[in-house]
C-alpha cells in the first residue's frame, strides 16, 4: 500500500500532520525529562489528568478538556510548590500522583461513573483528530521549537546542572518552571494524540535513543526529533498497512530504534577500545 | 572602601539542625581568606550564604557593598562571583569541556544572545590558565573528579569575577597534586586581583596562601590567623 493511498483518507492526513509536528517537537521535551529526572512528574501529571477527567464526567463537562486544564494547572503549580516546601519535584509528584488517583476513584465511585469511561481519557486516538486538535498540536510544537532556538544556552546550562546555571547568574528558576510548564502542555496534548499510557512513544523513547549516541546537546535535540519523526511516520504507515493499533506500532518502531542505537554505541565503543 | 564580603552574626538552620550560630567573617578586596573546619561544620553552607543561594535565618550579608536582604533577584551579583563547587558533575548530558567553561559567560552575555568570538577566546584563555587544553573537546562526564574540578575553576575564571569561592578544591586530587593546584589558585588570585574565599578541611594546606584563616567550629567562626 502506498502513502498516496493511505493519505486519501482525511483522518490519515490529520494523523500524519500531527505526527510531523509532535514527532519533531515532543522528543525535545523528552530530553528535558531525562536530563532533569522529571519522570515521576510526568506520571503525576497523567494521574492529575485522570482526576480532571473524572470531575468532568461528574459535572457533565468534556472530560478531556478538564483533564487538559488540570494538567496545565498542575504544571504551573508543581515547580513553585516544591520549591516553597523545599521538597524535590520527585517527592511532590509521588504525593500528587497518589492523592489525585485516590480522589479520582472516590469521584468515580460516588458519581457512579463507569470506570472505562473515566479511563478513556488515558487512551486517546490519533486517527480521530479534529482540525482544532491539529492547531493545538502545531502551536505547542512551535512553542517548543522556538523556546529551544531562542534560549538554547540557558536550557543547556540548566540541563547540565541547575546549580551552575544559578551560580553564573542565569534566571534558573524561571527557566525550570517554563520547562515544567511545557512538559505539562506536551503531556496534555499527547494524551489526545496517543493516550497518556503511550505518551512515551513521542516524548521519551526518541530522546532515550538520541542520548545513547549523541556527543553534544544540539545533536541530542536533532537526533531525538529525527527519531520521533521516523518512528511516528513509519509506525503510522505500518499500522495502516498491517491493520494493527497505531500507538503500539509507533512504540514498536521507537523501541527498535533504541535497540539500533544501543548496538551502534556498543560497536563504536568496542571499536575505540580495539584501536 | 567597602569590604568584598562581610558576614555579621549569621545564623542558618537546615531542618532541625542549627548549622551556623552567629558567624562573623570579613574579607577586604584582594584578600585570600580560608575557612577551615571538620566535615559537617557548615563550610559549604556558608559559601551558599555568600553567593545568595541560601538565605540565613538571621544576620547581615554584604557582598561587594550590597546588602543581600535588600534584593529579590541576585543574578546581577552572582555574575561577579565565581563558584567552584566541591561535588563533581553527575549529569549525563553531553557537554564538551569547552562548552562547560563557556557557561561562565552565559550570565554576562544576556538572555537570547549567542556567545561571540570574544567569549570563546576568554573561555580558551581560562582553559589554558588551568591547564586543561588537552581535553577541551572531551565530554565532561568522561573526566575524573579532579579534572572536573579544574573545569569548574576555568568556568569560574571565565566569568571574570571579583570574588572567587572555592569549596574543597583538592578533594578529588591525589595528595601530591594538592600543592600544585593551591599554587595555581594563588597565582590566579594575584594575577586577576580577586577576593578569594576558600573552604578546606586541611588547615596546613591553606596556611601559607591565606591572609586570614577562620576556623568554623560548633556553628561559630574563630579567627585563627
Amino acid at each position: 500500500m502506498s502513502w498516496a493511498q493511505i493519505l486519501s483518507f482525511p483522518f490519515m492526513q490529520h494523523a500524519l500532520i500531527a505526527i510531523l509536528f509532535a514527532g519533531i517537537a515532543f522528543p525535545i521535551i523528552g530530553v528535558f525529562v531525562l536530563s532533569l529526572n522529571l519522570i515521576p512528574l510526568r506520571f503525576a501529571m497523567m494521574h492529575v489528568a485522570l482526576l480532571g477527567g473524572a470531575i468532568g464526567l461528574f459535572l457533565k463537562v468534556d472530560p478531556l478538556l478538564l483533564g487538559l486544564l488540570f494538567c496545565i494547572l498542575s504544571s504551573l503549580a508543581l515547580g513553585p510548590i516544591s520549591e516553597k516546601m523545599k521538597l524535590g519535584v520527585g517527592i511532590l509528584s509521588g504525593y500528587f500522583m497518589t492523592l489525585t488517583l485516590a480522589l479520582a476513584f472516590i469521584i468515580i465511585y460516588k458519581a457512579d461513573i463507569h470506570v472505562l469511561q473515566a479511563f478513556n481519557i488515558l487512551w486517546g486516538n490519533i486517527l480521530s483528530l479534529t482540525l482544532l486538535d491539529l492547531i493545538i498540536v502545531g502551536v505547542i510544537s512551535l512553542m517548543i521549537l522556538i523556546m529551544v532556538f531562542l534560549f538554547f544556552k540557558e536550557i543547556q546550562a540548566i540541563l547540565y546542572d541547575r546549580e551552575i546555571a544559578l551560580a553564573v547568574g542565569l534566571p534558573e528558576k524561571t527557566f525550570y518552571y517554563l520547562i515544567i510548564f511545557m512538559l505539562g502542555l506536551t503531556i496534555a496534548v499527547s494524551m489526545r494524540l496517543i493516550g497518556a499510557l503511550l505518551i512515551d512513544a513521542f516524548v521519551l523513547l526518541p530522546a532515550m535513543a538520541a542520548t545513547l549516541i549523541s556527543r553534544s546537546l544540539k545533536q541530542t535535540f536533532f537526533l531525538s526529533s529525527l527519531f520521533g519523526l521516523l518512528s511516528g511516520t513509519v509506525g503510522l504507515y505500518l499500522s495502516f498497512a498491517f491493520d494493527i493499533p497505531t500507538s503500539s506500532t509507533i512504540i514498536l518502531v521507537a523501541s527498535l530504534i533504541i535497540a539500533g542505537c544501543f548496538l551502534f554505541r556498543r560497536g563504536a565503543s568496542s571499536h575505540e577500545k580495539g584501536g | 572602601m567597602h569590604h568584598s564580603i562581610e558576614l555579621a552574626k549569621i545564623y542558618v538552620r537546615l531542618g532541625n539542625v542549627s548549622v551556623l550560630q552567629g558567624v562573623d567573617i570579613e574579607a577586604k578586596p584582594y584578600e585570600f581568606i580560608s575557612l577551615v573546619g571538620a566535615n559537617g561544620a557548615g563550610k559549604t553552607t556558608l559559601l551558599k550564604v555568600v553567593n545568595g543561594t541560601l538565605k540565613p535565618s538571621k544576620g547581615k550579608v554584604c557582598v561587594l557593598g550590597h546588602d543581600l536582604s535588600q534584593y529579590r533577584d541576585l543574578n546581577f551579583l552572582r555574575r561577579d562571583i565565581g563558584v567552584v563547587p566541591q561535588k563533581s558533575n553527575s549529569s549525563r548530558v553531553p557537554i564538551r569541556v569547552e562548552e562547560a567553561v563557556l557557561m561562565g559567560r552565559y550570565g554576562k552575555i544576556g538572555l537570547m544572545r549567542k556567545p561571540k568570538k570574544s567569549d570563546w577566546d576568554k573561555a580558551y584563555e581560562a582553559i589554558e590558565a588551568v591547564g586543561i587544553n588537552r581535553f577541551a573537546k572531551k565530554l565532561v562526564y568522561e573526566l575524573s573528579g579532579g579534572e572536573q574540578q579544574k573545569v569548574a575553576l576555568a568556568r569560574a575564571l571565565v566569568q571574570e569575577p571579583l570574588i572567587l569561592l572555592l569549596d574543597e578544591p583538592t578533594t578529588y586530587l591525589d595528595s601530591s597534586s594538592h600543592s600544585e593546584i593551591m599554587e595555581a589558585i594563588h597565582t590566579i588570585h594575584h594575577q586577576r586581583g580577586l577576593t578569594t574565599l576558600l573552604v578546606s578541611h586541611d588547615s596546613r594546606l591553606v596556611e601559607q596562601y591565606s591572609d586570614k584563616i577562620y576556623l568554623l567550629r560548633d556553628g561559630k567562626s574563630h579567627l585563627v590567623k
